[in-house]
């Protein structure tokens, strides 16, 4: 177990809106979520010196390139546009994902480096298609994929959630009590996208995007911002909010195969190598999770997490959905703001916001009562996936 | 003497481009032939082609044929073209082959000649060969059959 175990805690959430072409520019976008989670800890912007985000496109070509601020927003841009440049003590920005950005802030407190970080998470979705393969020639790993139409990510899934289907039985029915339950769980979310309920036979008739993913199975993606503040647990006890401590968390190194995004096999040796480490780092046992925040950019790592987690054993992650066990009032509530398919392409900072909101009842109508344990899993268990211990502070 | 007729404007499909490492096995594609990276310390099998070996970390690699059979691990099927050069092959069954040479030594390719509903896991396949264009030929799979 860690030394700064439950010294470091997240003491304010902050969202910007979240919707679909906005007219707004991204960097208004972060600039309203960092000052929503400055507010919700009762700090200003000249109490951060720390900022740090993964400031990359989610998947993005084309001539026109990269223009920070609209397409994405760099701390650096951000600290300027926040006027925290002159105090600033570290800038983070090297990461594949977000979520390991959160690591390192959480490291950069402890080392004492820092003592205020935001983490913030800013998406654009551009205009046209989401994955538009125009060049002539597919080179490195795509060389392998492109030729083959195989360059959709929702398709990459697919393949994984066939060879599940097949393994056990299963079929998209088993999935759909689920998919329905979660979307009333994001109706129940005030940052959820969605505003209507969702029957469990409108996810059988959705849209197919590379069956057996449809369009249904994968998040939606939204522009707008998530920020999460982070400081010592000793210092957020004075703040304006219930701290959420940060008990462990852990970082998976597990390739896919060359060649291929991710198989199965890959993804179930991945969970479990993160969620072993998550345990170690930890000290706490799968048994003791209150909720489970799970990954679900697409849906089917939700039950191969559980999975890799230690919470049901391989094969039985979707019978363990399908017979309501993740639901609000199951046995272990899964994704209880409804997900990143509820609120939108945030690169996990749905699930650690959501398990922060867990552990502080901040829950309102979608409160597991008395939650002491969340558990947040980011990606799909392959390298630069994430895994995170939140706790109660008791 | 008949005139050369230029050929129609249609879209292609993005043609793999060869580099350092990959060169044999598209080379090997061009003759109609599977050739596969191997470890000539420990004999493990490649895919795709990398540059050190994963099994022992030998960088001594060599190309070799292989039989071209294998079993579906998995798929997916494509309702809607991924890209340019894809409307007519649709749906478009994108399958990943374990080739038979080695467990979890895998290969992405498209599967023709088959229907979706009659894909099963672990159903026998082979190699076959398709031309992208004059220049670019990838290998693809077929049910094997009974064989
Ligand atoms: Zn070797």
């Amino acid at each position: 177990m860690w030394a700064f175990s439950n010294k470091i805690a997240v003491a304010g959430i902050g969202y910007s809106a979240l919707s679909r072409r906005p007219q707004r520019p991204l960097m208004s976008l972060a600039v309203e979520a960092c000052d929503a989670a400055l507010a919700d800890a009762g700090l200003t912007r000249k109490d951060v010196n720390g900022l740090v985000t993964s400031p990359a496109m989610p998947r993005y070509g084309g001539a026109r390139g990269t223009i920070d601020g609209i397409d994405v927003v760099t701390p650096w841009a951000l600290s300027e546009r926040l006027g925290t440049h002159r105090h600033l003590a570290w800038t983070g920005s090297t990461n594949a994902m977000v979520t390991q950005g959160f690591q390192e802030a959480a490291m950069a407190i402890a080392s004492g480096v820092c003592d205020t970080v935001i983490v913030y998470r800013a998406l654009h979705v551009p205009q046209g298609s989401y994955v538009n393969y125009e060049s002539k020639y597919a080179a490195a790993g795509d060389q392998f994929m492109a030729p083959y139409g195989f360059s959709v990510p929702p398709s990459w899934a697919g393949t994984v959630a066939r060879r599940y289907f097949e393994l056990y039985g299963y079929s998209r029915a088993d999935f759909a009590r689920y998919i329905a339950d979660n979307r009333a769980n994001t109706l129940k979310n005030p940052n959820g996208f969605w505003d209507k309920p969702l029957t469990r036979q409108d996810y059988l008739d959705a849209r197919m995007i590379a069956d057996p993913m449809s369009i249904l199975d994968c998040d939606i993606p939204v522009d707008g911002c998530a920020a999460l503040l982070l400081t010592s647990t000793e210092r957020a006890r004075d703040l304006r909010c219930k701290p959420a401590l940060l008990t462990g968390f852990s970082a998976g190194t597990h390739p896919a195969p060359a060649g291929l995004p991710m198989t199965l096999d890959d993804i179930w040796i991945g969970c479990e190598q993160v969620a072993q480490r998550l345990w170690q780092s930890s000290g706490v046992r799968p048994e003791e999770i209150d909720t489970a925040q799970v990954y679900d950019g697409f849906a089917p790592f939700v039950y191969l997490w559980l999975e890799g987690l230690g919470i049901v054993p391989r094969g039985e992650g979707l019978a363990f959905l399908r017979d309501g066990h993740g639901s609000l009032t199951g046995k272990l509530p899964v994704n209880t703001g409804g997900g990143a398919l509820g609120e939108g392409r945030l690169h996990g900072m749905t699930q650690l916001a959501e398990s922060v909101i867990q552990v502080t009842d901040r829950g309102g109508e979608r409160q597991v009562p008395g939650a002491r344990r969340a558990v947040a899993t980011i990606s799909n268990g392959l390298t630069k996936s994430t895994a995170f211990i939140f706790s109660r502070d008791e | 003497m008949e005139s050369t007729q230029a050929p129609a404007a249609t879209a292609l499909r993005p043609l793999p481009l060869a580099d350092e490492v990959s060169a044999p096995f598209w080379a090997a594609a061009r003759q109609g032939r599977l050739d596969i990276q191997r470890c000539t310390a420990c004999r493990h099998w490649i895919h795709a082609p990398a540059l050190a070996c994963p099994a022992c970390g030998s960088e001594e690699l060599a190309f070799e044929p292989v039989s071209g059979r294998g079993t579906l691990y998995s798929w997916t099927v494509l309702h809607h073209s991924p890209g340019p050069g894809f409307a007519d092959m649709l749906p478009l069954i994108v399958g990943i082959v374990e080739l038979a040479e080695q467990p979890h030594l895998l290969l992405c390719a498209n599967l023709l000649q088959v229907e979706p509903s009659a894909l099963r896991l672990g159903m026998p396949v082979r190699v076959c060969f398709e031309w992208l264009d004059s220049d670019h030929a990838v290998p693809q799979f077929v049910p094997a059959g009974d064989a």
